[in-house]
């Protein structure tokens, strides 16, 4: 899948908003929406938020994990271990892009959050290409790798080793539903 | 008539259904454009934009566009004319008139149906009573008295005497009172000046609709700050919008403080300044600017060698120096830059300027940009009136509107070189007019045209840098001559406009006075002097001052001014 599936699925995550209208239920064909109280904060799947703020409709609040204190924890934790810890959400890469892209000022400390969400995301891609390195160097035919997101394994389906024999066609192709990353070599 | 609640008798009729909207071609109203754009553009509204520079311009486009649209809005044009009367529109058509030219014509004011007026009524308006102006027509019906059938011939000549004695009683009555209407109207229509800025007006409405960002107060800052650097509002005025639109500043930005809540540095930040009214100096050299503002040029008298000497003092008693004050005022050094602003105030008051600060606001988003109000609109001003030839005037709008826009940074850098142009050309101007002695009196007013082969005559062609010229010229010619009487007249300032046509752009500019109330009174001068000598002359401008005039009837033209006005 491409970064705009990965993002699409991105928004069925729920976020909490504070809209400044009055609004009864809205019965759609993916579920119910709603009611919006005037002021009142509630939690809203994540497609809805960013159309509201670009109207002018609402206030975002940042998800509990978008906090500079627990970004720095959770940063630290991935460089000290050698697998890949516990993501704050799913879709966090996501969430951060667009909450930070349209409502930036609804986030205190927003040029941190920033930076430390590059640097957690930089920190997991460096050690997905050694393992991937260490894998294809050790010609193991299945690795399990725990805690990607959506994201992660989209951007390694985009990875073309070059160091591989060009005469093998190998693929690193990472199944999503087992949240195992099979290889699998084709010889041609 | 005057619209009370602008939310629902505006904006809730106006946001399902197809607009159309007429912009004047002013700063001011590029600012109040922008705003009701970005409403519409969170309501899905459909709009069509117009824009149009005079009255020719705006009675094509609406013929245009008439069948289209019932709703039309119409941004700084339209109220102190008879709108119906110009524009002939069909009995569904409603304009919605945001304007700040004043006096506010009394049709406007009294239709009920057609006209809605978006002007806040607390500015003093003086719109004389209905009665006063307005008189049934059925009361005429009796004059024509039926004639009597009397019977006996007695009775007969009795009553037509009460007859006649009845009907001159009306018709004396009936002429005082046209006397005291064309007195009332006579005074009310005959100066003209301007109100509330349009941007403020508009930023109201999204108040009102919770719909206000930072964004939407910069450019009601912008609109009023234009306002103020075109001398259209009296200093009282300006210093209490700046105190209104202080209060929303604070609503927006006062996060900015808190150490805890910061922003990212990409949020826009606005901040009231107290800071020196020199034209563009963060985005020049101090030297430049003080050359090239009309406050300080003026006042030093820089069009003269002895001026120039006094600006070396003024510069030498701050303790700058001059090789610094030369250089990109970025680059200056830092420690010379920190007080910069009290330095100046001080010497300035030494020198006899003590209005060296006023009270404006700057923006601030990302980590190199940083405007002060006035030099937006100085940039956006040269945008729109930039002599290029090859666009046309649509383009240059578009491009000026776009370069309010946060994310066209570059149009708005563009426009700060052409505006350094601009003053440097207006400076140069005023110095080889002053130098030459083209600034004659007439008697009841002061008089200077400039000839065709003028260095930059092209830019002064345009209504607004011409009138921007003169005001800065009278201001330089205020401080240069010797003559008190001079000093309290007004002045008529010509120019070329087109070779091939030969017409020139004729502007009027009241007195520059201390406690002036900048109400101008050239409107309708021009108008009847115009009339007596059949000139051939176009009042196309919506400022009423300002007029074309065939190159031809000029000496006439003004030989009629100055009968009229003395």
């Amino acid at each position: 899948m491409d970064a705009a599936e990965v993002e699409f699925l991105a928004k069925k995550e729920l976020v909490t908003i504070i809209p400044n209208f009055s609004l009864d239920k809205i019965y759609l064909i993916g579920g119910d929406l709603g009611p919006f109280n005037l002021a009142y904060p509630w939690k809203c799947p994540f497609g809805w938020p960013i159309n509201l703020k670009q109207r002018q409709k609402c206030c975002l609040l940042p998800p509990e994990w978008m906090d500079v204190e627990k970004m720095e924890q959770i940063q630290d934790q991935e460089r000290k271990e050698e697998t890949f810890t516990p993501v704050p959400s799913p879709h966090y890469m996501e969430i951060t892009k667009l909450l930070l892209n349209h409502a930036s000022d609804n986030i205190s400390k927003a040029d941190t959050i920033r930076t430390l969400i590059k640097d957690l995301w930089d920190t997991r891609m460096a050690k997905l290409r050694v393992s991937a390195d260490n894998f294809v160097w050790q010609q193991e035919a299945h690795a399990k790798l725990d805690n990607l997101t959506n994201r992660h394994m989209d951007q390694c389906n985009q990875i073309k080793n070059p160091e591989i024999n060009p005469q093998t066609y190998e693929h690193l192709i990472f199944d999503k539903e087992a949240k195992l990353a099979q290889a699998t070599t084709f010889l041609i | 008539m005057f619209v009370s609640d602008f939310r629902k008798e505006f904006y809730e009729l106006v946001h399902n259904q197809r607009v159309l909207l007429f912009v004047a071609s002013d700063v001011d109203a590029l600012c109040a454009c922008k705003i009701l754009q970005a409403l519409f553009q969170c309501d899905h509204v459909q709009y069509t934009l117009v824009p149009v520079s005079g009255w020719q311009e705006l009675e094509t486009a609406f013929l245009e566009h008439k069948e289209q649209f019932c709703y039309f809005i119409l941004i700084n044009c339209g109220a102190n004319v008879d709108l119906l009367d110009i524009l002939q529109p069909d009995e569904d058509s409603v304009f919605f008139v945001c304007d700040t030219h004043r006096p506010v014509n009394v049709v406007n004011v009294y239709n009920d149906t057609q006209i809605k007026l978006l002007i806040k009524q607390d500015d003093d308006l003086e719109v004389p009573a209905y009665d006063d102006i307005f008189r049934d027509e059925a009361e005429d019906e009796d004059l024509s008295g039926s004639d009597s059938e009397g019977s006996e011939p007695s009775e007969k000549r009795t009553r037509l005497e009460e007859e006649i004695v009845a009907r001159t009683t009306k018709r004396r009555q009936r002429r005082e009172w046209e006397a005291r209407r064309r007195d009332i109207l006579f005074d009310y229509e005959q100066y003209e000046y301007y109100g509330t800025s349009s941007a403020m007006v508009m930023f109201d409405l999204a108040w009102m609709m919770s719909k206000d960002l930072n964004d939407m107060l910069w450019w009601a800052i912008v609109g009023l700050t234009d306002q103020w650097v075109h001398d259209k509002i009296t200093q009282m005025k300006y210093v209490t919008d700046v105190g209104i639109l202080q209060r929303h500043v604070t609503r927006h930005n006062h996060r900015n403080e808190a150490e805890e809540n910061m922003l990212s540095v990409d949020c826009t930040r606005i901040s009231f300044e107290y800071d020196l009214r020199l034209a563009l100096y963060q985005h020049w050299s101090l030297h430049e600017s003080l050359y090239n503002t009309s406050y300080t040029a003026a006042r030093f008298k820089l069009w003269s060698v002895h001026g120039q000497k006094r600006l070396q003092e003024f510069l030498a008693d701050m303790g700058l120096p001059l090789k610094q004050v030369k250089q990109k005022f970025q680059s200056m050094d830092v420690s010379l830059k920190e007080n910069l602003r009290e330095m100046i105030e001080e010497s300035a008051n030494k020198f006899g300027m003590k209005d060296m600060r006023v009270q404006t606001f700057s923006i601030h988003f990302g980590f190199k940009h940083k405007f002060l109000a006035s030099d937006v609109v100085f940039a956006t001003m040269s945008l729109m009136e930039s002599p290029e030839k090859d666009a046309s005037g649509t383009d240059h709008f578009i491009q000026a509107l776009d370069s309010l826009s946060r994310s066209n940074l570059d149009k708005l850098y563009l426009g700060l070189e052409l505006a350094k142009k601009h003053l440097q050309a207006t400076q140069q101007t005023i110095a080889s007019c002053l130098c030459t002695n083209l600034v004659t009196s007439q008697g009841p007013f002061l008089y200077c045209s400039l000839m065709e082969g003028t260095p930059d005559v092209t830019l002064f062609s345009k209504p607004a840098s011409l009138s921007l010229l003169s005001r800065h010229l009278l201001k330089s010619f205020v401080y240069s001559t010797k003559n008190r009487r001079c000093k309290l007249l007004p002045l008529v300032m010509a120019a070329p406009l087109s070779i091939e046509q030969g017409t020139v752009t004729v502007v009027g500019i009241p007195p520059e006075t201390d406690g002036s109330d900048r109400k101008n009174f050239f409107g309708r001068a021009f108008e009847k002097a115009a009339e007596s000598t059949n000139s051939r002359t176009l009042h196309n401008h919506f400022d009423l001052s300002v007029i074309e005039l065939k190159a031809e009837d000029r000496s006439k033209f003004l030989d009629a001014l100055v009968s009229l006005l003395s």
